[in-house]
């Protein structure tokens, strides 16, 4: 008996591997998108653009999208701000600390976002935590303030579900940035600020954009916290959910939700432009 | 539109889905027309269907039935898609959408015939729902408040309007997104300050003048919420939630039914066209009198059989149906977009 040299086995071609991925991606998200984005285009049984014209020349609804832009917009910059000194003072200064700061940054991601929210309600009541020590302990105030149901109230819940994500961004790149180039900017006469704003700023641009694309995009779709908080905001997603829950008129909702969708996709190639731009 | 329209598109998607799903019959029903899908709510009433209703269905038909939590419009939803094979068999409605399932001829004519204890519902319960379906229970929507905080509470929804908006009090009313405050808040306070479902200005004009001291809530445990933490002092809110706060410990809470009478807010039941046979029986051990008492009792709602003895205890805290405001569902159905519409403009979310 003879052992004949066995024939190379066959080699599974790449796509394979990522076809289980794209079937989910199709089934769930791509043609799901396509069923909505097509029923929102259908009155009865015929095509149709009235929604999208009822939805872009009426200025009430107008105003409704440009208030969910204008507040996605305003949470971005927020967590921008805070989270960048955050994310440096992580980087360059924490030390063996770091890891207990990336813990407390990631900490509130693992409590449920509901449950957070209640424990704004509870914190920020009239007779919550901080009222309380407002006006019966501390005797600051006569009569306790009006929290919750407030615009900065509502912002600060969000700032504070998505500031991690900011952090975490800008972390990342400011890590990867040698410091050599920093510390060259000095020697050759460069203030400490001039080097920050010339040197590790522009070369942390990908952080904050990517951070910004993040925070961007979960704030564009928020619903619950704005939900439970209140603060009188009127954005897209609260509408959507009305046109399930209270209208039935999910046509409409189907609208709402390609425009919300054009939004987030047009804002994200002007961030992912201005990234680019900043020479990163 | 021609070509690729939305049902053809669905069509195409389903027939896909269909063919990979050829291959795993365990995803299907194992045993065809011996298990029943029926909804529930979640928390205590899942609780409560499944001991009051699941169980004696499952002891006398040897059937099983499985218990699908969501929201009526989710499952009216899922009944509109696939009228042919509808994935529910028995469905929980608010009476509005009861209306609107019934008018779309997707739910089924009921009968005594084939449930013996329909016969015990009040017959306005069911013409309520066009005969295409019955209440199982009711609440009353009126004044819920906080003792402590409110030791002299209104009596009628207009000394209500007149007394927050005075800034006696901060009231948490239920917000536009929930889905029955067109019914529970809109046509209730219209219909008590003289107008009605063809006149909701009064409503408005209520809600502007209380808007200094009004905090909404967006589902019923952001209610109780809001009075625990004190953000209100009193709302419009269901008797039986209410009691069951009381029960679970905040005996500091208390309901009064205001004198023009509160909102009759009324869970409906349903089953869809093409349903399996045996949601009739399932439906009957729901209407049943023994069955809803026990219901009633770990509710805290009142439910629809006649024959049903509530215990001292419940007794004292159930409103009958004809104190409450029997509120024109199918009018209000018409309304509901157009009032909605104008809260958002005026109001806003």
């Amino acid at each position: 008996m003879s052992l004949a040299p066995s024939s190379a086995p066959a080699r599974m071609p790449g796509w394979l591997l990522i076809l289980p991925a794209l079937l989910f991606l199709v089934a769930f998200f791509v043609l799901p998108l396509i069923d909505n984005s097509l029923r929102s285009f259908e009155v009865g049984g015929e095509f149709s653009l009235g929604r999208y014209i009822q939805l872009l020349t009426d200025t009430f609804y107008l105003g409704v999208i440009v208030e969910t832009v204008v507040l996605s917009t305003a949470v971005t910059v927020i967590c921008a701000l805070i989270g960048y000194p955050v994310a440096y003072y992580l980087v360059r200064h924490a030390g063996r600390w770091s890891g207990l700061i990336v813990f407390l940054l990631i900490a509130p991601l693992l409590t449920s976002i509901i449950m957070r929210t209640y424990g704004w309600q509870v914190l920020f009541a009239r007779r919550g935590l901080v009222n309380t020590l407002l006006v019966q302990d501390l005797g600051i105030l006569e009569r306790p303030l009006q929290l919750l149901n407030t615009p900065g109230i509502a912002i600060a819940a969000l700032v504070h579900v998505l500031v991690p994500f900011m952090v975490l961004s800008i972390a990342t790149v400011l890590q990867g940035i040698d410091q050599r180039l920093e510390e060259g900017a000095q020697m050759l006469g460069a203030s400490r600020w001039r080097t920050f704003l010339e040197v590790t700023l522009p070369l942390s641009a990908d952080g904050i954009g990517t951070g910004a694309i993040l925070v961007f995009m979960i704030a564009n779709g928020s619903f619950v916290t704005l939900v439970l908080l209140g603060g009188g905001f009127q954005t897209l997603p609260l509408f959507i959910y009305q046109q399930f829950t209270t209208t039935r008129d999910f046509g409409m909702a189907s609208t709402m939700s390609t425009i919300l969708l054009v939004i987030a996709m047009t804002c994200l190639y002007l961030q992912l432009r201005l990234v680019r731009r900043a020479g990163v | 539109m021609t070509g690729l329209n939305r049902r053809r598109f669905l069509q195409t998607g389903t027939a896909g889905a269909g063919l990979m799903l050829a291959g795993s019959p365990g995803l299907l029903r194992a045993q065809a027309g011996q298990v029943l899908n029926v909804t529930a709510y979640g928390g205590v009433w899942e609780t409560a269907v499944r001991e009051c209703f699941v169980a004696p269905f499952e002891t006398k038909t040897g059937a099983r039935a499985t218990v699908s939590l969501g929201a009526p419009a989710q499952w009216l939803a899922q009944v509109e898609a696939s009228p042919q094979s509808p994935p529910l068999d028995v469905l929980i409605m608010s009476p509005d959408l009861a209306i609107v399932a019934a008018q779309s001829g997707l739910m089924q004519d009921l009968t005594v015939n084939r449930i013996p204890n329909l016969a015990k519902i009040p017959q306005e319960f069911t013409d309520a729902c066009l005969g295409k379906g019955t209440y199982l229970d009711y609440g009353v929507a009126g004044i819920t408040y906080n003792k402590d905080m409110v030791p002299n509470p209104p009596r009628s929804i207009a000394e209500f309007v007149d007394r927050v908006s005075a800034g006696e009090f901060v009231a948490s009313v239920p917000s536009i997104s929930y889905a029955i405050t067109p019914i529970m808040l809109i046509w209730t306070m219209a219909e008590a300050l003289g107008g009605g479902v063809d006149n909701v200005d009064p409503f408005f004009e209520a809600m502007e003048r209380m808007r200094d001291n009004l905090v909404f809530w967006g589902g019923p445990n952001d209610f109780f919420n809001h009075l625990a933490s004190g953000e209100a002092d009193l709302g419009i809110y269901f008797d039986g939630r209410t009691w069951n706060h009381y029960d679970e410990g905040a005996t500091w809470i208390d309901f009064i039914n205001p004198e023009e009478g509160g909102a009759l807010t009324a869970v409906a039941v349903q089953i869809p066209n093409n349903a399996n046979p045996l949601a009739f029986d399932y439906m009957n051990e729901m209407l049943d009198a023994e069955n809803q008492a026990r219901f009633a009792e770990i509710m805290n709602y009142a439910v629809t059989n006649v024959d049903v003895v509530y215990s001292e205890k419940l007794q004292a805290r159930v409103t009958p149906w004809q104190q409450t405001a029997f509120p024109p569902y199918e009018a209000i159905g018409a309304a509901r977009n157009e009032w909605v519409d104008r809260w958002n403009r005026e109001i806003g979310m």
